[in-house]
């Protein structure tokens, strides 16, 4: 476009506007005047390794414009007065030659950046799982209340048809000794009698041994053992009747007495908890 | 070189098996790390610990 515009012969001077200071309302402090650029000296010794680095010998002026009818019309230096860094310190030895091939190197390289990013994922797994992990354990009881939240009780010295209340993690906890009688009276029971129907093999581990939570189902009373019209537990304060193996048979209780967890460790020793 | 590129297309090429190598790669670097640890912490503390001065006090109780 420039060029045609020089070579448009006796129109050219009308053409170019650029050539002529247009007088206007604002008057400028220095008149435009079109500075020859320097010439640049290239360093022919500096090696010519990427476009990057041609910006230590490319030219550094402005636009220059020279209008003439036979020569070219105009050279610009596209953007040479930006400063483009040179990145070859960041660029990897393999490809700092322009020469070579990037392909020959790039399995080596690309498993280089895969394995960078694998090995620093894996650290930020098993961070990620040890933050976690960590948090979540301290929000979990401390060794000595677990080790309260246990008891363990001599079986020997409950006798046979009694029961013995101990206090559990605040609640009372009841231990019967059933007689033989007891047993086969609590197994022979209908489920469909029971308002919670539960079989009594399901309520004990050894049907010896009944161990329940002395907390009325109802309203939290703690009942009496041994009383009641079926042998087992009578709550006082509204009148539930519990059998033997713990279970609500009478009066407004909803549930059965709750079995907590228990195991023997031999046959005279139950840790509860 | 071969080992690289056996690597690479092995384990690395696919999300999937670069995300299994992942997980893998952190259960056995957690193993390392934790019990690595916990070996230069008792060589650093050795007869400290209750576990390297426990046959002492046992020994008494026996006798």
């Amino acid at each position: 476009m420039m060029s045609l515009a020089a070579r448009s012969g006796a129109f050219s001077p009308y053409m170019q506007a650029t050539a002529f200071v247009v007088p206007g309302p604002l008057k400028s402090l220095i008149p435009g005047v079109v500075v020859k650029g320097e010439t640049i000296l290239v360093d022919p010794k500096k090696p010519f390794l990427c476009r990057e680095s041609l910006s230590g010998q490319s030219p550094k002026t402005g636009p220059a414009v020279t209008v003439c009818i036979n020569g070219c019309a105009g050279v610009r230096f596209a953007h040479t007065d930006i400063r483009i860094p040179d990145y070859s310190d960041y660029r990897r030895p393999e490809v700092q030659d322009p020469q070579k091939s990037s392909q020959d190197s790039s399995e080596s390289r690309r498993t280089f950046s895969y394995l960078v990013t694998g090995a620093a994922t894996v650290m930020g797994v098993y961070s990620a799982k040890t933050v976690v992990s960590q948090f979540v354990s301290s929000m979990s009881a401390s060794a000595d209340v677990l080790a309260m939240s246990k008891i363990q009780i001599k079986l020997s010295e409950i006798p046979e048809g009694n029961n013995m209340t101990f206090k559990w993690r605040g609640k009372p906890l009841f231990v019967r000794h059933r007689t033989e009688k007891e047993i086969a009276t609590e197994t022979a029971v209908n489920l469909s009698e029971l308002r919670d129907p539960e079989h009594d093999k399901d309520r004990v581990k050894d049907p010896a041994w009944v161990i329940v939570l002395g907390v009325c189902t109802h309203l939290g009373c703690v009942p009496i053992a041994n009383a009641g019209e079926f042998g087992g537990y009578y709550c006082p304060c509204h009148g539930s009747h519990y059998d033997a193996s713990g279970r609500i048979r009478k009066g407004p209780a909803p549930l059965n007495l709750e079995v907590p967890f228990y195991e023997f460790l031999d046959e005279d020793t139950v840790v509860v908890g | 070189m071969s080992l690289t590129k056996s690597v690479y297309n092995l384990l690395f090429r696919r999300t999937s098996t670069f995300a299994i190598t992942i997980m893998v790669g952190a259960v056995v670097f957690e193993r390392i790390f934790d019990q690595g640890g916990e070996a230069v912490f008792e060589q650093m503390n050795r007869g400290k610990l209750w576990k390297h001065i426990k046959h002492n006090y046992e020994n008494k109780e026996e006798e």
